[in-house]
């Protein structure tokens, strides 16, 4: 103790002559810093109502529900989250984890209300006055919770596939399978988007678990073309898929595709359990293809006789006579037929319904008949000169290489069209070159820019890799044929523009610029259509038509009470839609064959 | 198919002659008429499939062939119905289309929209040369409106051959 | 005053093991001192027996704060878990961040980047600022000098704007997550890390002059409430409380984590063990952990990622296994103890704070012989946060 100890003390005085530290109206004179994690702000036309703030929130705060003015749609819930503040603990977790980016925070921190109640509220929706606050917390450049980027799918090089029909991907390895699958943050979005609403979640939740059996059974509960679509499917899911706004979508098809290449097909049966008991009802089904197999599937397992008529030899339709085999090999596509027709379908080939069978028959032998028979037949230009023999539909010249038909291999072919099915003609054609001739020599021409081509991107990608030259804004205007008849090349005009304003197909083009492509041949792919002439003209006449195709309901039924149409003769070109369609017919087809309702139409 | 409808107009035809506004307009509803009856005949003989396609021309010749009734009526025009105008050079094409064609037994829909997208693009280019070659006043924003009618529906009925044929091949 | 190793002239404990005090006798008196008492540190209370104003016996209850947080955690994903942790304790949260976020690291085997690794060092010495100063404002009051913890509040208020300009909040923080931290450093931030460390350290002159220096502290906390070196062990003592006694105790160096090797400090120490030298000695703390941040943010890399990839953290499933993290925190030795299961969810967590063998066992028993007044003196001089106690 020292008499500094006595007078130092009052050396606390000096602070009288100091000026006071607080803030005189914190209210209005304190902002919230740069990263202060306020109050919410959501972008409502960013957010798609995945949902994946409300299940990372760990207090159960955030509640995803229906907003008015914000419609479901492809790829959005129309939920949006709202936030119970009485729960919040501001840890901006739902802000990390935003698929989109939407959700935000601002840097505002005083809310008075006298109903506690408006503390629960949608941000984004209901107005705040922080909504244009410019601070606030957002999720810094790099600090992701969920992976963006997808694990690549190995594939071969264009130099080794170009040299045969191999199947160009390799599939995934469990390790890689695994780290995909754990991207997958199980919104569920995918499933509203898939025709066929496949559990997506779920059997991606297999993989990661490494459970492929429950994996197969839940692919079966919605899809016997799994084979089919873990290749080829048009995967609607992963245009949807939440991880696609800040990432690459996960490979939802390779997938898919993986818990296939793991379960050994012996087990399938096994998984998939016995049909029921039979009903002694018969259903007869016109066509192979995806759609009247899936409901035949699902018919044979509800007990009923299924009887399938398909014209060609074999089974699959269009996966099989218009997909080539380096995308979708004849083993896997066989293997979803075996075992349907394991089941007990009965599948008559070479049977062509109108000629060899006629449709009254079947009305009378059947309790019920289901028209599934595609989109067979390729549209023609019919521009000037079209009509010459070296002028090909690439659906037929598909068909030809898959029943193995002998056809003259062109030198140098013209590919008319920007879909997959120009690619697929044009890539198959390119690897016969280069088997017969060693060389490829094949030009595809679309009127759209290759932006805008409806073919995947990959197979833009592939094909150019494979040395196929893609001319984009090229308008076919006529072929070209030299004195001695040889069709020598095509014409085309530059397109200006494609759609109108109301998005509608109306090019315009400059008939100054035009081109000739040198060819042989030329190939039109431009669309498909169904001939429907086995109906007989009676029957066409009773059906009711909408715009070109058979008049369907909701549930597949056409105006006559006995037939159901399903697949691309009625819902356009799609694998998975046709399957989803199978599932849908076979359901009503059931109902009514199982109801007294079809024992009163024969009788009457 | 843009071919079939343009660049045939042979040197013949571009001589110039002259009729009247009435001659004009009668040939004109007897283009819309001929063309409701011969899309009104194929209804019935083509497939059901695609028969919505011809009912829908029949339709559209229909208010056509209503709209120069009312026109004729008009007191306006027929004011000037006896004015001379100088036939366009397409007027042969024009009238040519008056010529119906056999379709075949059982045209299909890409057929019919062809034939049909022939006769709007005949008439949309008559009516443009008319209102080129007429002096300002009502009787040249009578073909110029015209005009417009046919081009609207040449537009619509292209945008509809597409939707049918260029289904983009998946 | 302190506690008499003869126990004959006091109650003796009876068959049931409680002391026998026969409050009908009129010459004891029961009193409460806390939950709620301006003497008390945070929510908890201490049942005080006393005669005339000596303690003869003190109960430590608590109970008032628990929220069961090791129990919400085991139903919890390993993600959801980093917002809950820093709510075990309020005043000085980052510790838990750090230890719970470094514990899933090593069971997951996830190695943080660089950059990160200083920041969570800058973000636990500022946060033992904080918590040091608070303290301070404590001691002070505890012994009527109101007026100083005013000054410490305004100081830590600044490093709170600090806080909040580089994690987004003042208190919880929630910037310390599994695989790193969220974000670097603020543009301009040293400088003005700078400008309020340099206001520390005058708020700190002007506390040493009219605290430390003071004729009245001195005399009431000189001597008073020694902790026995022999007792540091056996009751696990860590931390300032255990190096006012001399024992060099400080994780940072016994078990050096984040960058602390690189860091130029040696652990202060005290001779006396009374409350004057814990007082004196975290002051020194302070200014020491304030040339800690100096060091940090001078030598830390500026450049590179704060955040390692994560595997996606909804369906984050963690190898069986359990580990033991530890920090020093400002009242000593903070860990956590993980066990994993192989699934989402941790097994068992369970949180060591200095806190609960501070304030409840040998506060227990360093009460007992002095004198009333000497008690909130005493319990804040331990250093208590009593929320960690619970958790």
């Amino acid at each position: 103790m020292s008499i500094r100890d006595l007078l130092s003390p009052f050396t606390a005085w000096k602070y009288l002559l100091k000026n006071p530290v607080t803030i005189p109206d914190p209210l209005n004179d304190r902002p919230g810093s740069a990263r202060y994690r306020g109050f919410h702000k959501n972008d409502n036309e960013k957010c798609i109502g995945c949902g994946t703030c409300e299940a990372i929130c760990q207090n159960g705060a955030i509640d995803m529900l229906p907003v008015k003015g914000t419609a479901t749609q492809e790829g959005d819930s129309g939920l949006r989250p709202r936030i119970d503040y009485g729960r919040c603990c501001w840890c901006a977790l739902c802000v990390d984890v935003c698929m989109t980016g939407s959700l935000t925070m601002s840097n505002e921190y005083k809310w008075v209300e006298s109903d506690p109640d408006a503390f629960r509220f949608t941000p984004g929706v209901d107005e705040k006055f922080w909504d244009n606050a410019e601070l606030g917390y957002q999720r810094p450049e790099d600090h992701r919770l969920v992976e963006a980027k997808r694990v690549t799918m190995e594939e071969m090089d264009a130099d080794t596939r170009i040299n045969s029909f191999a199947e160009i991907v390799n599939g995934y390895s469990i390790e890689q399978a695994k780290l995909e699958a754990d991207r997958c943050v199980a919104c569920g979005i995918c499933i509203a988007t898939c025709p066929t609403h496949m559990a997506i979640p779920d059997y991606i939740d297999a993989v990661r678990e490494g459970n492929y059996e429950r994996g197969l059974k839940l692919l079966y509960e919605t899809n016997p073309f799994s084979n089919v679509c873990g290749r080829v499917c048009t995967r609607k899911c992963e245009s949807a898929c939440a991880s696609r706004h800040e990432g690459e979508p996960i490979a939802i098809r390779w997938l898919k595709r993986h818990i296939i290449d793991q379960v050994p097909f012996e087990k399938y049966r096994e998984i998939i359990g016995e049909p029921d008991a039979p009903t002694g009802k018969k259903v007869a089904i016109i066509g192979a293809g995806p759609a009247g197999m899936t409901a035949a599937f699902d018919l044979v397992r509800m007990g009923h006789e299924v009887v399938v008529y398909e014209a060609k030899a074999a089974a699959g339709g269009m996966t099989r006579y218009g997909i080539p085999e380096y995308r979708l090999p004849y083993d896997a596509l066989d293997r979803d037929i075996e075992l349907i027709v394991s089941l007990g379908v009965k599948v008559h080939y070479n049977t062509r319904i109108g000629s060899d069978i006629a449709m009254a028959q079947l009305e009378q032998d059947f309790d019920a008949v289901l028209l599934a028979i595609g989109l067979q037949e390729g549209r023609q230009t019919r521009i000037p000169k079209s009509e010459h023999e070296k002028v090909y539909r690439a659906v037929d010249l598909l068909d030809k290489i898959t029943s193995e038909e002998a056809f003259e291999l062109p030198h140098c072919a013209v590919v008319i069209g920007g879909g997959n099915v120009a690619m697929d003609i044009a890539r198959s054609l390119a690897r016969m070159q280069k088997q017969q001739y060693d060389q490829v020599d094949v030009v595809v021409t679309a009127m759209e820019d290759q932006q805008h081509f409806m073919a995947d991107a990959d197979e833009i990608k592939e094909a150019l890799e494979e040395g196929i030259i893609i001319r984009d804004n090229c308008g076919p205007q006529g072929c070209e044929i030299d004195e001695s008849g040889h069709l020598i090349g095509l014409k085309t005009w530059k397109v200006l523009s494609i759609l109108d304003e109301n998005n509608r197909f109306a090019p315009t083009y400059d008939d100054s610029d035009e081109t000739i492509h040198a060819c042989d041949t030329v190939i039109e792919a431009i669309g498909q259509f169904s001939d429907t002439s086995l109906l007989g003209e009676e029957l066409t006449e009773k059906l009711e038509w909408n715009r070109g195709r058979i008049d369907i309901d909701s549930n597949g039924r056409t105006s006559e009470s006995w037939l159901w149409s399903a697949g691309d003769c009625v819902s356009g070109p799609d694998v998975v839609h046709a399957v989803a369609d199978g599932h849908r017919v076979a359901s009503s087809i059931n109902s009514y064959i199982s109801s007294n309702e079809s024992s009163i139409d024969k009788q009457s | 198919m843009t071919d079939n409808t343009e660049g045939h107009i042979s040197g013949k035809d571009k001589l110039e002659a002259c009729s009247t506004l009435k001659e004009i307009l009668q040939q004109a509803t007897e283009f819309e008429r001929t063309a409701r009856d011969f899309y009104a005949e194929l209804a019935p003989k083509v497939s059901k499939k695609i028969r919505y396609l011809v009912d829908e021309l029949v339709i559209e010749e229909q208010n056509h062939y209503d709209l120069f009734i009312d026109l004729a009526n008009d007191p306006e025009v027929a004011a000037q119905i006896k004015q001379e105008i100088i036939t366009p050079p397409s007027n042969k094409r024009f009238s040519d289309c008056i010529q119906l064609p056999d379709l075949g037994d059982n045209p299909d829909d890409q057929t019919i929209l062809q034939y049909a997208l022939g006769r709007e693009q005949a008439a949309m280019d008559q009516y443009n040369s008319l209102a080129d070659s007429t002096p300002e006043g009502p009787l040249k924003d009578v073909f110029t409106f015209l005009a417009q009618e046919e081009t609207e529906h040449k537009n619509e009925l292209e945008k509809i051959y597409y939707e049918v044929v260029h289904s983009g091949g998946v | 005053m302190a506690y008499q190793p003869d126990r004959s002239q006091y109650p003796q404990p009876g068959a049931d093991g409680k002391l026998d005090i026969d409050l009908t006798s009129g010459k004891y008196l029961k009193l409460w001192q806390g939950p709620q008492h301006p003497g008390i540190t945070g929510n908890m209370a201490v049942e005080l027996t006393v005669c005339g104003d000596e303690v003869v016996e003190g109960k430590v209850h608590v109970g008032y704060l628990h929220r069961g947080f090791e129990k919400l955690m085991e139903r919890r994903t390993f993600i959801q878990c980093f917002p809950i942790v820093c709510r075990i304790c309020v005043p000085e949260p980052d510790f838990n961040e750090y230890c719970y976020a470094a514990a899933v690291e090593e069971l997951a085997g996830i190695e943080i980047p660089e950059q990160a690794r200083w920041i969570r060092a800058l973000i636990l010495e500022m946060g033992r600022i904080n918590s040091f100063l608070m303290y301070c404002g404590g001691q002070a009051g505890s012994y009527g000098m109101g007026v100083i913890s005013q000054w410490t509040t305004y100081v830590r208020d600044l490093m709170l704007d600090r806080f909040e300009e580089l994690t987004g909040a003042r208190i919880y923080h929630m910037f310390i997550l599994p695989g790193g931290v969220r974000d670097t450093l603020p543009e301009g931030f040293a400088q003005r890390m700078e400008e309020t460390l340099r206001e520390i350290e005058i708020t700190m002159k002007d506390v040493y002059e009219t605290m430390y220096c003071n004729a009245v502290f001195k005399k009431r906390t000189v001597g008073l409430g020694v902790i026995d070196p022999e007792l540091l062990d056996s009751y696990g003592v860590t931390g300032p409380n255990a190096r006012a006694a001399g024992v060099a105790k400080d994780v940072r160096k016994d078990q050096p984590y984040l960058i602390y090797p690189e860091l130029d400090f040696e652990p202060i120490l005290g001779q006396d063990s009374d409350i004057y030298t814990r007082a004196d000695l975290r002051r020194q703390d302070i200014l020491q952990s304030v040339d800690l941040v100096r060091q940090i943010l001078a030598k830390m890399p500026k450049e590179g990622p704060v955040m390692s990839k994560l595997p996606n953290v909804l369906h984050w499933k963690i190898p069986r296994g359990e580990t033991y993290i530890r920090g020093e925190c400002s009242r000593g030795e903070y860990g956590y103890y993980l066990v994993t299961d192989g699934s989402g969810f941790p097994r068992r967590v369970n949180v060591r704070g200095p806190s609960y063998t501070h304030a409840m066992s040998l506060l227990e028993r360093m009460i007992v012989n002095i004198n009333i007044a000497d008690v909130a003196g005493l319990m804040v001089s331990l250093h208590t946060y009593p929320p960690e106690i619970e958790r």
